[in-house]
């Protein structure tokens, strides 16, 4: 079985501008993959590139076994999409929104009804199928236009930033939401730029000034681009403790964390010549074992490539 | 045959939910239908060339009963009013610069002696001229009168008004004005609810599904086509019925025209959307693009065979001329497809034309 999305040598430049250049990855069936950067770092042209909305100038992108560039149409009939800029139509109700979505992928009739309770029901707002879209509050606006995007049981799901400006509860509500659908079989490509979010995914692709910069899992990513042991220094005073660290040449990263100082070392010192140092520092401080984020990851991805 | 099932089917989803909008949003409602009756009513009353107790002044230099018989047959008809009789020319100059008179007429001494006599009789009619429209007005309405009054013509050529005798302006307003308000309620619907969509974000979402640029085209189109034809039957009945324009013609003729008309206006406005992309640039664009055009290059105030040739040219690409044309030649002359059909031919190249542009600019490369 062939993977769900194959990208080899993409690009699209607007006049002289490179938004994507040479990427190459692809997405497993059934996988949530998770496209990272910044704004502006060639998230949205990926997917729009890979939704059919616009076409590559140059390199191939094959999703669900049609090539985009080609046949866009087969590419149409198998996804899902989702967008950043609310999509629904604000005046008319939720149910009105999903007959016309349910419409234009071809559903009608009383399948077309059993598919809006379904998915109504499978995220949660059958209560709300006569409201008004746009007097929803943004999170259930949010899961409306999820539900939309799943009315014709699509193989693969794009959400571009499907949460921004979201709280965080809907937020994990609606990843639950998505997690749960990866499970039963489909595919999720996935833009975002909250890091946390990224850790739902099962690999992340990061994207910066248009390249791809890194592949791979969260776990990978972190040991690939951010050597060394990460630790907290709990202390009262971390604004000294981090200025006497950060000079080091074994200490890698030092940031004042909260209530204490965020260390990133070489693998080379051991915690025991580390807990010296730092007591010797500064008396009432106490370490602890941290993990690295994909937030080292990103600055330590973006600060090579720069 | 399946394929075409399932495009007319998610046409049919789109036109549905076009008709939602139409009927959610009052304002679309009163731009189709309260906005056409409004401008009637203030062009019909408002905008007339009829002479309506126009000020007159008399010099009556002969004094005699025919001299004054003639100056008061000038106001029978209640066109004219004399406001004043002054005693000499200057008089009457005073008069034209304080605005208390719009037309004089002279009658020199000894006018009623040439006319015993069988001879021209001299009368003079002066205009103010500085308004134009209604100085041509004048000439003509008094001419007639003192022409009548005399028995001698002192004009040699006569001019008999066909089919609109009275030379009323509402005859002639009428048709110009349903072409009119038809063309800026068609262009300003689609392309303001189309670049909503676009600015919204809506197309876009509608892009990656399987639905095709013709069939949203299509299904955007039909339920305006529908407003629209429920326009022309609204302000149809109301211009004929306020203002007694005739319909001596075929109204099923009447209807296809229109039709016509009414789809290469729609498809304007969705090409101006398509384009702007933006309502606000879409809201300049059409109201200009379907305003100027129907008023100034399509005989509705201005004869389009007085203007310099490159706007000719170009009365004759838009449609609005040839609507007028048609609708003018339906209700005052009950003419036919016979003599009308370059007209319906005109119309229907421009339908075509911008709806086949419109339909390649719904482009899927939203940027």
């Amino acid at each position: 079985m062939s993977d769900a999305i194959t990208v080899t040598a993409l690009g699209r430049t607007f006049g002289d501008f490179h938004a994507v250049r040479d990427v190459t990855f692809d997405v497993r069936r059934g996988e949530i993959f998770g496209y990272l950067g910044a704004n502006g770092a060639g998230k949205s042209t990926t997917i729009r590139i890979l939704c059919g909305l616009l076409a590559p100038t140059s390199g191939r992108a094959v999703v669900a076994d049609a090539d985009v560039a080609r046949d866009p149409e087969a590419v149409k009939r198998r996804i899902g999409y989702m967008s950043q800029k609310f999509s629904l139509y604000p005046d008319l109700t939720v149910r009105e929104n999903l007959d016309f979505f349910g419409g234009a992928y071809g559903l009608y009739g009383r399948r077309l009804r059993e598919k809006i309770d379904a998915v109504l029901a499978e995220v949660g707002l059958t209560a709300q199928r006569d409201a008004t879209t746009g007097s929803l509050p943004g999170g259930w606006q949010q899961r409306v236009a999820l539900g939309n995007s799943l009315l014709h049981d699509p193989d693969i799901l794009f959400l571009d930033e499907p949460t921004a400006g979201v709280d965080p509860a809907s937020r994990r509500e609606f990843l639950a939401l998505v997690r749960r659908r990866a499970r039963a079989g489909a595919t999720v490509f996935l833009t975002t730029h909250y890091l946390d979010e990224a850790e739902y995914c099962e690999r992340i692709g990061l994207m910066a000034a248009g390249r791809l910069v890194a592949l791979g899992t969260s776990a990978e990513l972190k040991a690939r681009h951010v050597p060394g042991r990460v630790l907290l220094a709990r202390t009262t005073r971390p604004a000294e403790l981090r200025a006497a660290l950060a000079p080091r040449p074994d200490v890698l990263a030092a940031q004042t964390w909260g209530s204490g100082v965020r260390l990133r070392v070489r693998p080379e010192l051991s915690p025991s010549a580390l807990a010296s140092l730092v007591t010797a520092l500064d008396a009432t401080a106490s370490l602890e074992p941290a993990e690295a984020s994909l937030d080292d990851v990103f600055a330590a991805v973006t600060t090579g490539a720069a | 045959m399946k394929r075409l099932t399932n495009a007319l089917r998610r046409t049919a989803a789109i036109a549905a939910k076009e008709v939602q909008h139409i009927l959610r949003d009052p304002s679309t409602l009163y731009l189709a239908f309260g906005m056409p009756v409004v401008l009637i009513v203030l062009f019909g009353y408002g905008v007339s060339f009829d002479l309506d107790h126009a000020p007159l002044a008399v010099l009556d230099q002969d004094g005699t009963a025919q001299s004054r018989d003639l100056a008061r047959s000038l106001t029978a008809t209640r066109e004219f009013e004399i406001v004043a009789t002054p005693a000499d020319a200057e008089g009457i100059e005073r008069l034209f610069r304080s605005r208390e008179a719009s037309a004089a007429l002279v009658i020199s001494s000894g006018f009623a002696e040439h006319l015993r006599r069988g001879q021209e009789a001299p009368v003079q009619v002066l205009l103010d001229g500085s308004d134009g429209t209604m100085a041509q007005a004048v000439l003509g309405s008094a001419t007639q009168l003192v022409a009548a009054t005399i028995g001698t013509p002192p004009i040699e050529a006569t001019a008999t008004l066909l089919y609109n005798p009275a030379l009323r302006s509402a005859v002639f307003f009428v048709p110009g004005l349903i072409a009119y308000v038809m063309a800026i309620a068609a262009v300003l619907l689609t392309a303001l609810t189309v670049a909503r969509e676009w600015e919204r974000g809506n197309l876009e979402l509608l892009f990656t599904t399987p639905v095709g640029r013709l069939e949203i085209v299509l299904g955007k189109l039909a339920p305006y086509l529908g407003l629209g034809l429920l326009q022309a039957l609204l302000v149809l009945s109301v211009g004929t019925a306020l203002f007694d324009v005739p319909i001596r013609g075929d109204l099923v003729l009447l209807f296809f025209a229109a039709l016509l008309f009414l789809v290469g206006m729609l498809g304007q406005g969705l090409l101006i959307s398509a384009v702007t992309r933006s309502q606000q640039l879409a809201t300049q664009v059409g109201a200009i693009s379907s305003l100027l055009p129907t008023l100034i290059l399509s005989g509705f105030l201005f004869p389009i065979e007085n203007m310099p040739w490159p706007l000719q040219v170009l009365a004759n690409i838009f449609p609005a001329r040839y609507f007028i044309d048609a609708l003018r030649g339906i209700l005052l002359k009950g003419a036919g497809l016979g003599v009308l059909w370059p007209d319906l031919a005109g119309m229907a190249a421009f339908a075509v034309f911008v709806l086949a542009v419109a339909t390649l600019k719904f482009k899927r490369g939203v940027a």
